[in-house]
């Protein structure tokens, strides 16, 4: 049996990264993949959305060329050849991922691991190795309620991303980011998109005023028919058509989107063989240094149950591998920037308004808006705002959102700022060039202080300056 | 007519208290009778009422700052009216409070006596934790330009700590500059939050520095250093703190350790209880506590190491475990009381402690105290003695353990009671006989038979 220092299981953004730092550190390393190297967020979830947002984003600029002065006749797009551009850019990806893992020394294994002790693994039954420490990096999987029938007009978002069409109408099931996203998406290339969401609204892990801005646009200029507050009930699907009941009325369409959630991936595992056990809602627990139970295995990412992103499994799993091999244990980063990729995009990083509120914490808000930017105008993109939060006596920058234009770029001035606790005035102090969407940062921590440059003032004050 | 509200003096022996809360703020109006605010005295918490009517138009004394009895710590009038200056004023003969929960303010005139000290402590900006408060004489004598002044503050730092080269050690900007050349300033890393809510909290950055090992410091180390600055113990952990450290200095203890099989009580107690009494262990152990108290006075005595008092009544002390510390009520005349009525007795107590509503008389003046851990899962403690008492009986939980009986190992109920003695007065032979004499009391079915029926 081949022994290593460190086994990882699953090879997406938190798994490889992981095994990669475990090598730095000088460790022999494998890690064992079942399905694509690179995992959901490189074959099934951001990498391929985002190239087909990007596609369904070019298409609409040239939707508004007449503005910027450019005639073009006769625009239309080919799906499919869209879907082979995603297609070229995950197969580009996961080929680098594992010119990387092979670079740094890393034996891959396909194949189904599971767990023969704590410190043995075998793979499809087959191959067995042995691991000194183990991190778990399985992610999760679409969640698929039991009310939905069994039929292929009836997709996760995973199935969608592999169709080679686009539907005439489309039901999007959840208005969560990963429905809306692709939603947004599809009706910017001419679907007819309804979202279907039982809680009160979509998005709703973001503060009243971004959701606003984002429903408002998504109904008004992609003509996304959002139907909140009541959930789709006796679905059916049949050669024609799938459809549901909401209240009175009966919704149609050619497609289905389930985008209910996700769950953790623990199957196969057979974790009780390594003395481990999942949550009731099937994680696997984990404390702030990426330790499970069993002290020499860790987890890391979705199958943890904390904020499922790839970005904040990559900083776990590097956490996770210095973790089992030094000496010093340190807790992983927890100040994580999320981004969806609506139209317009929106992005929020830190405490939200409402999180504020419920903490009991006084905070005083910035805003400013796109529209007030020279840049905004002279790129023709002006929707959303950009909006600081800041604790309401020492102005410590605690929390940041913004929504439009290159939202999920901007966020990350911001999460340095957060990051290196910056207080709204040491943050207007920082000189921002002109003309840019960033402006927008510093005229919100002026505007935090009442001291908006860009947007008239409510009352102005008087000053006698003494005569010399 | 500007009247002055002063800090009554609640007992005998209070010589200063400290406002709690406030319930009034400035600009409030006062009707007669209506609570100003709470006081801690050495015992507990007391209501403060008003005197007079009027409005709250200055409070002199803030939340948390110990202030003589008599001091000016408010001032009543009509709202236009000006707040004498330097007239704080201590009346000829100091208004001794009731022993109620609740004491009026007194009255004092504006003409008469005093300068009350210290109330500018409370509205005092926050002072550097890292350096002990320095005396009145030695505050008068720390000399500053206003330069170097704004330079300490501006760069977060404890100027107290530099030393000045102008006229009489008065500090200028450039001993700040060295002093901050000398303790590596420039190499200092803070956040800016961080330094913001520093400068808030007084702290000294120069301190934070070392103590970070110089990584950068950031907010959760701010928050640390604020978390640990010394605050001062509330006045009745300071009371515990004074007593407790002149007992266990001034009366060398020893301690002496018996078990008692409770089978017997435990049954008269399930017993009465079937009949409707509400009686607790801690009832039977009082009971017996006070019938060997008699047969053994001097337990029952006190000395300063130079002369012996005996005391013929025996006032039992039963200590009660509060949130934020603890009290000892005193069961008076114990010794005339039966068992039921001692149960009656110490309830009453323990249940006003908790409430916070004993009265000083109620606190002291006990000859022998009793400390039950019982129902804290302990197998054995010692207490410390009372100052003023010559001994006190530690009571730990009862816990059933094999025992021998005859030539059999039984399952018995027992409980370790442990004495703690001033061995100026008490010789071990003594304690030990005392101590088998409660066990013997405690094990003894008759007595109980007899008291509970």
């Amino acid at each position: 049996m081949e022994r290593f220092d460190v086994v990882v299981i699953g090879a997406g953004p938190g798994g490889y990264p992981a095994a990669i730092r475990a090598a730095q550190l000088g460790a022999s390393v494998a890690i064992v993949e079942r399905d694509g190297f690179g995992g959901t967020c490189l074959n099934y979830g951001c990498i391929p959305t985002k190239s087909l947002i990007a596609s369904a984003e070019a298409f609409a600029r040239v939707g508004e060329a007449k503005s910027f002065g450019i005639s073009v006749g006769g625009a239309g797009f080919d799906y499919a050849a869209m879907v082979g551009r995603k297609d070229g850019i995950v197969d580009q990806l996961q080929s680098g991922v594992k010119q990387l893992l092979t670079a740094n020394g890393v034996k891959q294994f396909s194949g189904m691991a599971s767990f023969k002790d704590r410190q043995t693994i075998a793979i499809d039954g087959v191959t067995t190795i042995g691991g000194k420490r183990i991190i778990i990096a399985t992610g999760s999987t679409s969640a698929t309620p039991g009310f939905l029938p069994v039929h292929e007009r009836i997709v996760d978002s995973r199935a969608f991303l592999a169709l080679n069409r686009l539907p005439a109408s489309m039901i999007v099931l959840g208005g969560g980011f990963i429905g809306c996203e692709i939603a947004a998406m599809a009706a910017a290339l001419g679907v007819k998109v309804t979202i279907v969401e039982l809680l009160p609204d979509i998005l709703t892990l973001l503060d009243a005023d971004l959701r606003a801005e984002v429903r408002g646009h998504m109904e008004k200029k992609l003509a996304i028919r959002v139907l909140t507050g009541q959930s789709l009930v006796d679905i059916v699907a049949d050669a024609r058509s799938v459809s549901g009941q909401r209240g009175t009325e009966r919704i149609e369409a050619e497609l289905l989107l389930n985008a209910v959630g996700r769950r953790p991936v623990t199957d196969g595992l057979n974790l009780a063989a390594a003395g481990l056990a999942t949550s009731a809602s099937g994680f696997i627990e984990t404390d702030d240094y990426c330790r499970t139970k069993v002290a020499t295995i860790f987890a890391i990412g979705d199958v943890t149950g904390k904020t499922q992103l790839a970005h904040y499994a990559t900083a776990q799993g590097i956490a996770a591998a210095e973790n089992a091999l030094g000496k010093i244990p340190r807790r992983h980063a927890t100040l994580v920037p999320n981004v969806i990729f609506t139209m317009p995009e929106v992005a929020t990083v830190g405490v939200s308004e409402a999180e504020a509120a419920t903490q009991g914490r006084a905070v005083r808000t910035g805003r400013f808006r796109i529209a007030a930017l020279g840049k905004g105008l002279a790129a023709g993109e002006t929707a959303g705002f950009v909006k600081w939060i800041a604790e309401a006596d020492s102005e410590r920058l605690i929390g940041a959102a913004a929504v439009g234009p290159h939202a999920t770029e901007l966020i990350a001035t911001a999460t340095l700022a957060i990051r290196a606790e910056f207080t709204a005035h040491e943050f207007g102090d920082c000189i921002h060039a002109h003309p840019t969407f960033s402006e927008a940062w510093m005229e919100a921590a002026h505007a935090l202080r009442g001291e908006s440059i860009h947007v008239p003032p409510r009352q102005r004050p008087a000053l006698k300056l003494a005569t010399q | 007519m500007v009247t002055p509200i002063t800090m009554p003096k609640f007992g005998q022996m209070t010589e200063e208290s400290a406002i709690v809360e406030w319930l009034k703020k400035e600009g409030d109006t006062v009707a007669k009778g209506d609570v100003l605010f709470l006081v801690e005295t050495d015992k507990s918490v007391m209501e403060v009422e008003s005197f007079e009517e009027g409005t709250l138009l200055k409070i002199a004394v803030g939340v948390g700052t110990s202030v003589p009895v008599q001091s000016v710590v408010a001032y009543l009038g009509k709202p236009s009216e000006a707040i004498p200056v330097s007239s704080a004023q201590i009346p000829p003969a100091p208004m001794v409070a009731s022993t109620g929960k609740t004491v009026k303010t007194s009255r004092t005139g504006v003409a008469q006596g005093a300068v009350v000290t210290a109330p500018e402590a409370a509205t005092a900006p926050p002072q550097f934790a890292s350096v002990a408060s320095p005396s009145a004489s030695g505050r008068s004598r720390f000399r500053i330009s206003p330069r170097a002044a704004a330079l300490a503050r501006r760069s977060v730092i404890d100027p107290r700590a530099i030393a000045g080269s102008g006229p009489e050690g008065r500090i200028v900007e450039k001993d700040v500059t060295a002093f901050l050349a000398a303790k590596g300033y420039g190499g200092l890393r803070i956040s800016p939050a961080a330094k913001t809510l520093a400068a808030k909290e007084g702290l000294d950055l120069i301190a934070l520095n070392a103590d970070n090992a110089g990584r950068r410091i950031e907010i959760a180390d701010i928050e640390r250093a604020v978390a640990e600055k010394p605050r001062p113990l509330s006045k009745m952990r300071q009371v515990i703190a004074q007593r407790l450290t002149q007992s266990v200095v001034t009366a060398p203890h020893f301690y002496v350790t018996v078990e008692v099989d409770m089978g017997n009580v435990l049954a008269a107690r399930s017993e009465s209880n079937a009949a409707g009494a509400r009686l607790t262990v801690t009832d039977f152990i009082a009971k017996a506590v006070t019938l060997a108290l008699k047969e053994f006075p001097v337990v029952n005595s006190a000395t300063d190491g130079k002369t012996v008092r005996r005391r013929s009544r025996i006032h039992l002390g039963i200590a009660v475990t509060l949130d934020e510390g603890l009290v000892v009520p005193v069961i008076r005349d114990a010794d005339d009381l039966t068992l039921f009525e001692l149960s009656d007795r110490a309830r009453a107590l323990i249940e006003k402690a908790r409430s916070g509503a004993l009265t000083p008389d109620e606190m002291s003046g006990s000859t022998f105290s009793i400390s039950n851990m019982g129902m804290l899962d302990v197998e054995n403690f010692t207490a410390i003695i009372n100052p003023g008492e010559a001994a006190i009986l530690a009571v730990s939980s009862t816990i059933r353990k094999p025992v021998v009986r005859g030539e059999a190992i039984v399952v018995r109920p027992m409980m370790k009671l442990t004495l703690s003695s001033d061995h100026r007065l008490i010789d071990g032979a003594v304690a030990a006989r005392f101590a088998n004499s409660i066990r013997t009391k405690l094990e003894d079915e008759a007595i109980w038979s007899v008291l509970t029926s």
